[in-house]
Parts: C-alpha cells; sequence; structure tokens
C-alpha cells in the first residue's frame, strides 16, 4: 500500500515539476502541499491525466493553524484541505494549500469538481476563507446574519452571543454569552506513542 | 398580456416530508421546479469544533449523534481513523463484532429509509413493517450496548465488551392483551445468546425483504412516482461528489467494503449491487439488494463468532482501560484507568483520513493532531451534505410533488448534514 | 405475448392484489404490538437510563469524590464539590447530574472505580417545572436505595464482559 503510494508521488511530481510543493506518504496517504497560485492548473492535471483521474472532490476542509502544537506554528496560519479519490485507479490524493492574511484567499475549484460548490461555502462559513470564482459564496451552516467565523481558533467555544425571548419586547434578543466556559480536561501533548516508528516523518513539519 | 413570474414556495423545515429540519427555497413556474435552494444548518451543533475541546474517548459519543439512524458506522469511521493514527491493530473479534454491527446498522437504516421513503410517496403499510424488523434490531443493540440508539459501542482498539450470552425476556404473565402463550412465543428466539437471536433474524429476514418487493417493487403506483425520477448520470454523479447507494444507482460500481476494504470485509463473500437508469428507483432497487446481501454478510459473521471466542479489545492499557476487576485489584491497572479517563490517549502528530462504506455513502474522518490528547481539528466527511448540494441538479424540472421522492431516495438525515 | 400478458397484469390490478395479500394477512396474524404502560418490552442488564448513587451495605455512600466522572463527561453534565468530612474521610458536598445536559453515554458508570454513580434501568420519569431534572445527591441516593436490588442484580449479570 505504502510502495503504490510512493510511486504515485514520485509520478505527481514528475508530471508537474515546479508547480507543487513537498510530496509526503505517511500512514498510507499522499499529501501533495500545492502553492496557491498552482491550484487549479494542479487539480485539473490531477482529474484529467488518466494515470490519476481523480474524478471525486470527496472533501475540502478549512483549517487554521493559529495554535497548533501550542502555538509554535510558524507557517501561514489557513490552510485548505482536498480530499481526492480516484474510482478509476482506487487511489487518494490529499492536497494541501496554505493561504494566510486579513481575507485568506484560495481559488475556487467549482470549475473542476461541483462537489466543491457546498465544501467552499462551509470552509467560508466556519473559517472565513474566501474562494475567488465561487459562483454563489454565502453562508451555510451558521445562522442568517450571523457575525464572525466559528472555527477560528480565536473564535470562543460558547461564542459571543446568545439568544433569549424578550416578553417585553415581544420578539427574541441577542446578548452577551452569560455562561462561563468550563474546561476540565487540559490539552497536554505527549512524545511516547510506542507504535509510531521514529522513521515515520510527521506528516506536517514546520515550513 | 399580465405578466408571469415565478413564485416562491417555502419547503420545511417543519414539513413531515422534509426529514427534520430541511428547509427548501422553491422557485417554481407554475408546478415545475426551477431551481432549489436549500437551506440547511438549523441542527448545526459544531461537532467539530466541540470535538477540539474534548479528549479522543470522550468525543465518541458524539459521532453516534451524527447520523442518528445509522450509529455504530460513525463510530466505525471515527476509531479507523484514532486507530490508525496510533497505528494498532484491534483484535480480529472485535473486528467481526463490527463488521456485523456495521451491517445490521446498514440494515436498520435501509429499514428507516424505506419506511419513510414509501410513506412520503404514499405508501403507509412499508413504515410499520419497517419499524417491526428495526425492533429486533435496535433489541440487539441494546442488548450490546446497553442503548437502543446512541450506543457508544466501538471504541479507539476494539469493543467496549463482548457479545452478551443471554438476551434479554418479556415478562410471561398475561395481560389483556395478549395470552401467557402468546408472550411465550415472543420470548421463543431470546432463549439463547444474542448470537442466536441475530441469527434467527437474518434467517427470518429475507422473507421480510420479500414482503417488502411485493408491495412496492411492481407497485404501479411507486413505479409511477419512481421511475424516471431525478435522474443522475454516473458523470455527474462522480462530479458531485455522491458515493453509496446513489453512486451505485447510477452504475458505478464503487463500495469501498469491496475497493479498499477494512476490517475484515475481505474475508467476506457478498456482492455490490449495481443500478443502470440512475432513477429513484434504481436506487431502491440498489438498497433492496444491500438488504439481502447485508443479510449474508451478518450470516457468515455469526458464524465465525460462533466458533472463535477471544479478546475484544486491545490488551494495551495506555489505549484501552483494563477490565474492571483488574482495576480493583491492581494498582498499575488503576493507575491506567485513572489516567486513561482523566487524560485519555494522546496521538501522534500528523493527519490521517479514514472512510467507512456508510449505508449513506462514504463517511470519513479526517483527523489532524499535533501529538496532544485532543484532535487539532477533526473534518467530519458526511455523505449526506455532498448528496444534498447535488439537490438542485437534481429536481430541476421536476414537479413539485417529486421534490418529495428525491428527498426520500437521497435518504437524507440531518445530524450528519449539519453537524 | 409479452406485451399480452402485461396488459392483463395491469388490467387486473395484479400485484396490487397480491400487496393487499400481503396486508390483509397480517390482520390475522399473532399481533406484537407491545400494549405500553401494562406490557413492557424486555431491557437488558446493560441499560442505560436514569443515574443512581449506591451505598456499602453498611448503609455508607460509596462515592469517595474522586471527580473521574465529572472529567469524564462529554457533556459536562456532572458538577462536584467535597470536603473532608469529621471522621476524615473525603466525601462529597455537592453531586449535581444535570439530565437535561446529560447524553446517557454511561462514561461516568465506567470511569467510577468504586461503582458509586450507576446507570439503573428505570426510562420513566420527568420533570414539572424547570430544575426538577437536575438530580441532586439526595435525589440519586434516594434512587439508589430504592432500586438497589435491581441495580445490583443487573451489575452481577454484566460483570464477566466489564
Amino acid at each position: 500500500m505504502s510502495d503504490y503510494y510512493q510511486n504515485l508521488s514520485t509520478r505527481v511530481q514528475q508530471s508537474l515539476p515546479g508547480r507543487i510543493g513537498q510530496c509526503s506518504v505517511a500512514l498510507g496517504e499522499l499529501t501533495v502541499e500545492v502553492p496557491k497560485a498552482h491550484l487549479l492548473e494542479v487539480c485539473r492535471v490531477l482529474r484529467d491525466e488518466p494515470e490519476f483521474a481523480c474524478e471525486q472532490l470527496i472533501d475540502l476542509c478549512g483549517l487554521d493553524y493559529s495554535e497548533y502544537g501550542n502555538g509554535s506554528w510558524s507557517g501561514p496560519r489557513y490552510a485548505v484541505a482536498y480530499h481526492l479519490l480516484s474510482v478509476q485507479n482506487n487511489h487518494r490524493i490529499r492536497l494541501k494549500v496554505f493561504t494566510d492574511g486579513e481575507v485568506p484567499l484560495v481559488d475556487s475549484v467549482v470549475s473542476i469538481w461541483s462537489s466543491a460548490n457546498w465544501y467552499e461555502r462551509e470552509a467560508f462559513d466556519l473559517f472565513g476563507i474566501v474562494f475567488e470564482g465561487h459562483p454563489d459564496l454565502r453562508r451555510i451552516l451558521t445562522d442568517y446574519g450571523f457575525v464572525g467565523h466559528p472555527f477560528r481558533k480565536d473564535f470562543p467555544i460558547s461564542g459571543n452571543v446568545e439568544m433569549r425571548y424578550d416578553p417585553e419586547k415581544g420578539r427574541v434578543v441577542y446578548q452577551p454569552v452569560s455562561i462561563d466556559p468550563r474546561n476540565l480536561v487540559p490539552r497536554v501533548i505527549r512524545h511516547d506513542h510506542r507504535y509510531v516508528t521514529p522513521e515515520v516523518p510527521a506528516a506536517q513539519g514546520d515550513k | 398580456m399580465a405578466e408571469i413570474r415565478n413564485f416562491t414556495l417555502n419547503f420545511g423545515p417543519q414539513h413531515p416530508a422534509a426529514h427534520g429540519v430541511l428547509r427548501l427555497i422553491l422557485e417554481m413556474d407554475g408546478e415545475v421546479i426551477q431551481r432549489a435552494d436549500p437551506h440547511i444548518g438549523l441542527l448545526h451543533r459544531a461537532t467539530e469544533k466541540l470535538a477540539e475541546q474534548r479528549h479522543y474517548v470522550q468525543n465518541l459519543p458524539y459521532m453516534d449523534r451524527l447520523d442518528y439512524v445509522s450509529m455504530m458506522s460513525n463510530e466505525h469511521a471515527y476509531c479507523l481513523a484514532v486507530e490508525k493514527m496510533l497505528g494498532i491493530e484491534v483484535p480480529e473479534r472485535a473486528q467481526y463484532i463490527r463488521v456485523m454491527f456495521d451491517e445490521i446498522t446498514r440494515i436498520l437504516n435501509h429499514l428507516l429509509w424505506i419506511g419513510s421513503h414509501a410513506l412520503d410517496v404514499g405508501a403507509m403499510a412499508m413504515f410499520l413493517y419497517a419499524f417491526r424488523e428495526r425492533e429486533d434490531l435496535m433489541d440487539c443493540y441494546e442488548a450490546v450496548s446497553g442503548a437502543r440508539l446512541h450506543a457508544a459501542y466501538y471504541r479507539p482498539g476494539g469493543v467496549y465488551r463482548d457479545l452478551p450470552e443471554r438476551m434479554p425476556q418479556y415478562a410471561t404473565r398475561a395481560t389483556k392483551w395478549h395470552s401467557e402463550a402468546s408472550l411465550k412465543a415472543s420470548n421463543q428466539n431470546r432463549q439463547g445468546s444474542l448470537l442466536d437471536f441475530i441469527e434467527d433474524f437474518a434467517n427470518r429476514f429475507p422473507g421480510y425483504v420479500d414482503e417488502y418487493e411485493t408491495l412496492l417493487t411492481d407497485n404501479r403506483i411507486w413505479k409511477q412516482r419512481t421511475v424516471g425520477i431525478g435522474v443522475v448520470s454516473p458523470e455527474r454523479a462522480l462530479q458531485m461528489g455522491f458515493t453509496g447507494p446513489m453512486l451505485r444507482g447510477s452504475g458505478v460500481a464503487w463500495d469501498l467494503r469491496k475497493k479498499q476494504p477494512y476490517e475484515v470485509y475481505d474475508k467476506l463473500a457478498f456482492d455490490i449491487p449495481v443500478g443502470s437508469n440512475g432513477d429513484s428507483y434504481d436506487r431502491y432497487l440498489v438498497r433492496i439488494e444491500e438488504f439481502r446481501q447485508s443479510n449474508r454478510i451478518i450470516k457468515q459473521c455469526v458464524d465465525w463468532l460462533r466458533r472463535n471466542p477471544g479478546p475484544v479489545m486491545v490488551d494495551d492499557h495506555k489505549v484501552a482501560p483494563p477490565p474492571r476487576a483488574e482495576m480493583k485489584q491492581d494498582m498499575e491497572a488503576l493507575i491506567h484507568h485513572f489516567k486513561l479517563v482523566s487524560e485519555g490517549i494522546s496521538l501522534p502528530a500528523g493527519e490521517a483520513y479514514a472512510a467507512v462504506e456508510h449505508p449513506k455513502g462514504e463517511f470519513g474522518i479526517y483527523l489532524v493532531s499535533d501529538g496532544a490528547n485532543k484532535p487539532y481539528r477533526m473534518k467530519i466527511r458526511a455523505p449526506g451534505f455532498a448528496h444534498l448540494s447535488g439537490f438542485d441538479e437534481m429536481v430541476r424540472g421536476h414537479m413539485l410533488a417529486d421534490v418529495v421522492t428525491v428527498i426520500g431516495t437521497q435518504d437524507i438525515v440531518f445530524g450528519e448534514i449539519d453537524r | 405475448m409479452k406485451t399480452v400478458m402485461r396488459f392483463f397484469k395491469s388490467l387486473f390490478l395484479l400485484e396490487l392484489l397480491q400487496g393487499m395479500r400481503v396486508t390483509g394477512r397480517y390482520m390475522f396474524e399473532r399481533k406484537i404490538t407491545v400494549q405500553y404502560p401494562e406490557e413492557r418490552a424486555p431491557l437488558s442488564p446493560r441499560f442505560r437510563g436514569l443515574h443512581a448513587q449506591r451505598r456499602f451495605p453498611n448503609g455508607e455512600e460509596r462515592c469517595i469524590a474522586c471527580k473521574l466522572c465529572e472529567v469524564v463527561c462529554p457533556a459536562l453534565a456532572i458538577t462536584i464539590e467535597s470536603a473532608q468530612r469529621e471522621d476524615g474521610s473525603r466525601r462529597t458536598t455537592r453531586y449535581d447530574i444535570d439530565l437535561t445536559k446529560c447524553i446517557f453515554c454511561g462514561f461516568c458508570e465506567e470511569a467510577c472505580p468504586v461503582d458509586a454513580i450507576v446507570e439503573t434501568n428505570i426510562y420513566e420519569y420527568h420533570g414539572e417545572q424547570r430544575g426538577d431534572l437536575l438530580m441532586t445527591k439526595d435525589k440519586l441516593l434516594a434512587v439508589g436505595d430504592k432500586y438497589e436490588q435491581q441495580i445490583a442484580a443487573d451489575r452481577a449479570a454484566d460483570a464477566p464482559y466489564r
């Protein structure tokens, strides 16, 4: 399994020289880092070349790396992960695009895979990543008129506003949250993983 | 001449055929749909964000609540992702138990689907028959995990408890409605172990499926409502990210259980049904055949489980808690127990994507860990989300009444779509 | 020939009649409906229902305020405060389970090292006003005292598997 993906990784690198970043194979999965500028081109090649033939975009999701490893992350803050599946060749490829800035921008892949439509709306809604060229970039999961992007790491788990019915005004009102966040299990990072052999490279290193 | 305008119809979120909380904005030209815009998110609970605050075992019961008609399949994907990152191998008996309950779950899910789909389209009796069988399967769920729906039974490293040797039984005192003999008859298949009960069910079940087929397959009303409705070509199905029966109904023979086998699926004999026209009727036929194939898998699992007792959890107390008796006797086991409960397992840094063939399609969990005891990011790849995003294309040009058929054929459950 | 057969089949509503034969047959079969509440469906000893606090046979409460259940509760439904008693033993002064938050996953019972907090097989309970479903320590102990026999029997039946 792992050999196949090593081989696939070499083939990807050969067909896209200079247009992709690091390729890594870990846990039987191939991760290809793609610079933002080449995303559409890389996606098109991966979909149309018969040796890759990734007809399906299985999943697309945003990531916010700002608190990764308790703040030891030094690369760009946001990333978008694409999970591609080839039904013909029976393999999966993960693409990762990093982006940063006040308004993180990534090209939309809706023109390549229709299924990207809602996934990109979701990533926009939850992370505020803007997909350039998306036909209808609206919020999808959060409430109408929601403020903020809830899955960013600086968004509190209990939110900013709460809602209740005000009998005097006769309507629903928003007010600042009144509950105290409660966390009983502290987050700890440990390095004593007995099953992981040291030669397996970490899939995601500092850039 | 008066100006003719399309008008907009609000469908749901409190419509009985909306399968929960689907709100559709339908743009209609007379009774023909011009555009459908599903508004989702009314059941959004931010499971993925909550997961970042909880350690790996604590997240498990939240998985049940994603697709709340196929609970154990969700847990399975999550456990596979965690196990993949830990690099552990689950005992074979646990793998067989998981596969057996995955297939029980598939039957449970398809039973609810066929019941509600037929009810939406106008066949009342199907719903009652489907729930009669669901009752038996939920008894299996309860016998093994203690809950009829939200089982929390699979754990990273195996399953929580072995299958029980006794089935709970009905009280046999005669009542106003049932004689003692009748109640004893209800207990007849509950005399042995859970495996006997499941086997008895698996023997009866093909007969029930025949009954469903008698009621629906040739029925003219059913055919008029489903044949040619919501046709998806294989190319479009792939483009739109369809998986599971939605993809197979269009004629693409893709099943993770065959193509990327996990657990022991490569040791079991079963077939993948494929449709040819890609309409609602074909998807119905595919799911009916999946009933029979799942039943076949269950029988093989029961047979294997009978012959092979053994552990159902990895014997490593850094991952799985020690048995209770040991925990009470042994100091070291007690420390492991405390550590696992209060801190949980830490996963090595990295990322993994694990997917299972969920009754609805490909259900995947994408885990990103930075080495902590909580996921750094967890993304749930819900099959229904992709299916619903193709909804507009499927209903365009159909009549209003067909919207209900398409919702039914997509087998929509909002727990997983809104997450 | 095939078309003729189809014509007659559809003219005489054959498939509809076959369907009605199935439903008609069930009219005379043994009824499997359970007439709740006079009749009950069977419950497994693993059933996870209403919570209870147990006592030792000598009447002393089991809970030692180790707070494992509070920590493991995914829904943060449990709140515990503890203090040292006069005899030097550590006991809870407050033990609340908010049943409106609880998701009945059974983790508290799994976590408890002294079998103090358990989930019984009671599934019929209700609250008539706000706060009724907040199970305080007294309420939990009362449930435990009342159903101790059943609780102990269920634990014993399931002990080999845990």
